[in-house]
């Protein structure tokens, strides 16, 4: 529903101007302005590593990660537009932790998963990502469940398999405290 | 492993979560089970350093031609670099057709393969497959054009004459593992006429079965497969020897032993079918892994012929045969090292030139083309190389997109 709310935003894309400017009249009205998104569903960007904006952006275009409105965003970008728009998200400010607390049962069984499934192996110890790896530290929960059943489903393929195997064998329940433990957990990375 | 905590409501959360920490034994036991860490990462040293190092795919947009890193590029003198292509997302391996067509392969940025035709001095870019899986093995053989991926190897026949509307190809061989570490190719046709095709190691460290770690050659209809050589990790670059028809093949050393150890190598097969080149046993023909190499002596495997640096990532090579480049490059072999991404200090990135000894071994090692690595960080990264029937030398760089040409001019 989110995502067909903010389907106008695409026709913007040809404006000429910064990259800051013109994530602030393309992608804040959906990702939030700052890019911190209030729109269900729809994943904060800030803070993103900009190897892995340009990679989602240029997945996005070349039609290999489903989302119709992302898609037609990015069948509008240029080589350039992938460049600057992925250079703008990286430098806004890291978000700030999420305003509700963590449920500590969920955040435990949640971190336990986390630690079994090995995801700081590539997220990094603070979750932040690098490079071509996404910052889980705060992101939307229900973002981030919606991008965990994604994967297990393998609906959602990046270059390879990796996240789909990485979560073989979990059952709904564990992808719900695993995203709610990553959002979480994620507010201890985010520097005051 | 590290775990942080949300400091900033100590009394509301952390209390809680020390409690609810008790109560982590009473998980199921799937839950404690370790799974499986991304295959690269197996054998990573825990602590800072290492913590953020991991294997970096392509840029997704290849640079643009005006911004290629071509002046940075150094070579012996006489010698003369110049982009011959670019605009190539993801270019691999390099072979070049009858008529003249170069075609280029990728990996997972790209799944693509390209053929490249010269339009009266411009190179026209055709992308003649697509959405294929890890397609980085290519050969071309009396008008078809083969394409190994980690699952199947497949033939597009009379492809030059077709490039524009390239025929559905036609199965060679589908009984390849299709594991994804170290399972994508480096193919190529032997003077024997068989094609010669790698099975690496399905990890970075582990004793795999019989069916992984080893390079085996079949027929052109996928029949008759035989073993050419074991022990042998990932190897991503061979040719034969123009003297006398031998294999020689570069080899992939595994990660994370430390930053300086194992060496890649270039390696010779002197016995076909009957020598095995130590893996997991023992790595760079002196060095008994740690865990695998107990019992094992390293004067059982047979010696590379050549250590060519640690984590090199050790790729394309091919013997100088044509007629452009000085004598003295006749029958040395051109060696990529597309650059470690698990090492501190960053190196090579470059092109080598290794002179055999006459003897089976290896005379010596040259830098050939270099100027590709700064600030500790890679400017572009060679994969393979191809001499092309004019004697220049062709140099694909998968993080630019690009294929430089090398020529000579006295």
């Amino acid at each position: 529903m989110a995502l067909l709310l903010c389907a106008a935003a695409g026709s913007a894309v040809a404006q000429g101007g910064g990259y800051a400017e013109r994530f602030a009249s393309v992608c804040a009205a959906c990702h939030g302005a700052q890019g911190v998104s209030t729109q269900a569903l729809t994943p904060t960007l800030a803070g993103q590593p900009s190897f892995y904006a340009i990679t989602q952006l240029f997945l996005f275009r070349d039609g290999r990660r489903d989302n119709a409105v992302m898609s037609a965003v990015a069948k509008g970008m240029s080589d350039d537009d992938l460049r600057g728009f992925s250079e703008a998200i990286a430098a806004l400010p890291a978000p700030p932790p999420p305003a509700a607390p963590a449920d500590p049962q969920r955040f435990v069984r949640g971190a336990a998963l986390a630690q079994r499934l090995h995801c700081t192996a590539c997220h990094g110890a603070d979750l932040a990502g690098g490079k071509q790896v996404p910052r889980l530290a705060g992101q939307r929960e229900d973002y981030l469940l919606h991008a965990l059943q994604g994967f297990r489903a393998a609906t959602r393929v990046g270059y390879g398999p990796a996240m789909t195997e990485a979560l073989a064998g979990t059952t709904p329940q564990q992808l719900e405290d695993l995203a709610h433990h990553l959002a979480h957990a994620g507010a201890a990375g985010a520097r005051p | 492993m590290k775990t942080t905590f949300p400091l900033r409501r100590p009394g509301s959360v952390l209390a809680r979560m020390a409690l609810s920490a008790l109560l982590l034994g009473a998980l199921g036991a799937h839950a404690q089970q370790a799974a499986e860490e991304p295959f690269w990462a197996k054998g990573r040293p825990k602590g800072a350093a290492t913590a953020n190092m991991a294997p970096v795919p392509a840029f997704p947009i290849p640079t643009e031609a005006d911004k290629l890193p071509v002046a940075k590029l150094k070579l012996p003198p006489g010698f003369k670099a110049e982009v011959w292509a670019s605009g190539i997302l993801d270019a691999r391996g390099l072979r070049q057709g009858d008529k003249g067509t170069v075609f280029v392969s990728s990996l997972f940025v790209a799944g693509k393969i390209y053929a490249v035709t010269d339009k009266g001095g411009k190179r026209e870019v055709k992308t003649i497959a697509e959405k294929l899986f890890l397609p980085n093995g290519i050969e071309f053989h009396k008008g078809s054009l083969y394409v190994a991926t980690p699952k199947d190897i497949t033939r597009y026949d009379n492809i030059e004459a077709s490039l524009d509307s390239p025929p559905k190809p036609v199965m060679v061989y589908d009984k390849l593992p299709g594991e994804v570490p170290h399972g994508w190719k480096f193919i190529k046709l032997g003077p024997d006429g068989k094609l010669y095709v790698p099975i690496g190691a399905p990890c970075n460290i582990c004793d795999p079965s019989a069916d992984f770690a080893k390079i085996v050659k079949m027929n052109l209809d996928g029949s008759g497969v035989e073993t050419v050589a074991v022990g042998v990790r990932n190897t991503v670059g061979f040719d034969f020897d123009p003297k006398d028809g031998s294999l020689w093949f570069t080899n992939n050393g595994r990660d994370w032993l430390s930053e300086d150890l194992p060496n890649d190598s270039l390696n010779h097969v002197t016995q076909p079918g009957k020598q095995h080149f130590g893996f997991p046993y023992c790595h760079q023909g002196d060095f008994a892994d740690p865990e695998f190499g107990w019992g094992k002596n390293c004067n059982d495997y047979a010696k590379p012929a050549l250590l060519t640096g640690p984590h090199a990532g050790t790729l394309g090579m091919r013997f100088y045969t044509g007629k452009m480049f000085p004598s003295q490059y006749q029958g040395a072999i051109f060696i990529a090292r597309h650059g470690p991404w698990n090492r501190s200090q960053k190196y090579a990135a470059d092109i080598v030139v290794a002179w055999p000894d006459g003897k089976g071994g290896i005379a010596k090692m040259e830098p050939f083309l270099t100027g590709l690595v700064e600030n500790n960080e890679y400017l572009g990264r060679p994969v393979d190389v191809l001499v092309m029937k004019d004697g220049s030398l062709l140099v694909s760089d998968d993080h630019n997109g690009a294929i430089y040409r090398i020529s000579y001019a006295k």
